[in-house]
């Protein structure tokens, strides 16, 4: 199955997804604060860049703000005191934490919506290669249609809200965690399966005890990308009609050309998929840590 | 011989595709024997040994053991492989705990320990399988079948892959194994001389498709080991069975 294009939008290791059976080499990775590190570098050396860029005047503030006023602007929108609400007005002052609590709320719904659907059908089209001949084809053209395709017939089908941002991010999330658990469910080595009926395991205790863990180290892959490009569809559902999250302030922001909101709405993004993402691997970690390199 | 077999084949033949790999095989294992099966890369011996094991069916031909058609994997006739067939997620000592785990004994704790304590990996039985140096991957790997106390083993090319002085320390841990033990046993292999040294019958067979060429018997003192090896009936046998396996 087409694994190696969800890999290559994410820019994954092909040892990682292809666990412990690959015969692919995988450098070690490096050690803590060396990653920490190198990791921050660019980061700092962007800032400075941009503070200097902005203070001499080359980058003009209708392109890119300067680092105070974007400051200043994260301030209002973490600590402001809120004002009274305004009907079909999306606020930014003092909103932060109701914007964020709409967004997680509604990525957390559709996230798990999609891995309860996700990992059964995954194991389903790895076991079966019936099913995998039947499904494939069609799979395979539903999920070329982009996130943003899905957002008219979803606002047909379930109205402006939640029911269609739901909807929204579970089709964004639920891809990678079929492809990733399919994939590595067909790739569970014969031999091990063999052994395993051979040591008096029942056929129907194979799904559980030895495709599962087997499979495990490519499901958690999938489900790091699904739960990547849920979030990132969390932005197109709430074009569906929402009034609070942080895609709703974002073009709301839009509307009245504030770029700082617009950049701080992206970076409250990235942080969260960040924080999100590294959730993930640490409750993943311990159940996958026979896979490491 | 008058023992009841542990496992007897009868005409068993195979194809895949338009390739015949077995052709009309026959062969027995009494109780406690251990059936050499020597034959030339390719021949089909694998193959062999998985429709043994029930994890293939034959074409035609009949496989039995204790007296019933065999048509799938069982615990009582397992088969270990070169290479791993451990469970890299586990511990060894869960690896060597699975089988009986799996026939309902929840503890396994005492049959693991002899075990360690049998392979020498009582010092390891915590570490993952990638852990273990591939000598002791496969000690384990016979080591977890022989768990669930299986009357028969099928072993293919077991030590293939280990070099020379390994490979002889580990045939000699497996001939005491198997005596302690009584298990029937057919090692398949391509190595004269491991045949010799582990095989009470040897079982020669063709280029592919897999025929019987023909039967000897393995008459050597017990207890087998490095000695045997410049015993002067082993050495005579050796000759002459490899002189038969060169000009095949
Ligand atoms: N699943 C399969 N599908 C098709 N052909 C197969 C299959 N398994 C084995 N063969 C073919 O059957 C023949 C015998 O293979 P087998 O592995 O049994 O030989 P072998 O005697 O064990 O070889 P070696 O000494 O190299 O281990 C080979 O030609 C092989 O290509
Ligand atoms: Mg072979």
């Amino acid at each position: 199955m087409a694994l190696r294009e969800v890999e290559g939008d994410a820019g994954l290791d092909l040892g990682e997804v292809l666990g412990p059976s690959s015969e692919i080499a995988t450098r070690r990775p490096l050690s803590g604060w060396r990653r920490v590190l190198a990791g921050l570098a660019l980061p700092a050396v962007l800032l400075a860049t941009w503070a200097v860029l902005s203070g001499t005047g080359v980058l003009s503030d209708r392109i890119f703000p300067s680092p105070g006023d974007l400051a200043h602007s994260a301030h209002d929108f973490v600590a402001a005191p809120r004002r009274a609400p305004v009907p079909g007005v999306v606020p930014f002052k003092g909103a932060a934490v109701r914007h964020i609590r709409a967004s997680v709320g509604r990525w957390a719904q559709g996230y798990a919506i999609a891995v309860c659907v996700g990992l059964p059908l995954g194991l389903g089209l790895g076991l079966s290669r019936w099913m995998a001949a039947a499904l494939d084809p069609l799979y395979q053209a539903v999920r070329s249609v982009p996130i943003t395709a899905w957002l008219p017939i979803a606002l047909v089908w379930f109205g402006l809200g939640e029911g269609a941002a739901r909807f929204l991010i579970f089709i964004g999330a639920v891809s990678p965690i079929v492809v990733a658990t399919a994939d590595s469910t067909a790739r569970v080595p014969r031999q091990l399966v063999d052994t395993a009926r051979m040591l008096g395991t029942r056929p129907r205790d194979l799904a559980r005890r030895v495709y599962l863990p087997a499979a495990l180290p490519g499901i958690v892959t999938g489900l790091r990308l699904g739960l990547t490009l849920g979030w990132t569809s969390v932005i197109v559902a709430e074009l569906s009609g929402s009034t609070s999250g942080l895609g709703a302030m974002m073009f709301a922001a839009r509307e009245v050309t504030r770029l700082d909101q617009i950049i701080i709405g992206m970076a409250t993004f990235g942080i969260i998929g960040l924080v999100g993402d590294v959730l993930l691997r640490t409750v993943a970690r311990p159940f996958v840590r026979w896979a490491d390199a | 011989m008058n023992q009841p077999a542990a496992l007897a084949a009868t005409g068993v033949t195979k194809a895949y595709g338009r390739q015949e790999v077995l052709s009309g095989i026959d062969l027995a294992v009494a109780a406690g024997e251990v059936l050499a099966v020597l034959g030339p890369s390719g021949c089909g011996k694998s193959t062999l040994l998985r429709v043994l094991a029930g994890l293939e069916r034959p074409d035609q031909g009949r496989v039995e053991a204790g007296g019933a058609a065999v048509t799938r994997p069982s615990p009582e006739r397992p088969m270990v492989v070169q290479g791993s067939t451990l469970f890299p997620w586990l511990s060894l000592r869960d690896n060597l705990a699975w089988g009986p785990r799996a026939l309902g004994d929840r503890k396994a704790g005492a049959i693991v320990d002899e075990l360690l304590e049998a392979t020498g990996l009582t010092g390891s039985a915590d570490l993952l399988p990638r852990q273990l140096s591939g000598g002791m991957r496969q000690r384990a790997a016979i080591a977890q079948v022989l768990a669930n106390g299986p009357p028969l083993l099928l072993l293919d090319e077991p030590f293939g892959a280990l070099d020379a002085q390994t490979r002889l320390r580990m045939q000699e841990w497996l001939i005491g194994l198997l005596a302690d033990r009584a298990t029937a046993t057919v090692l398949v292999t391509h190595d004269v001389e491991e045949a010799l040294l582990l095989g009470h019958r040897l079982l020669r067979l063709s280029h592919r498709p897999a025929r019987v060429v023909d039967e000897v018997r393995v008459d050597l003192a017990p207890p087998r080991g490095r000695a045997t090896l410049t015993d002067p009936r082993f050495v005579a046998l050796k000759a002459s069975v490899l002189a038969q396996v060169l000009d095949a």
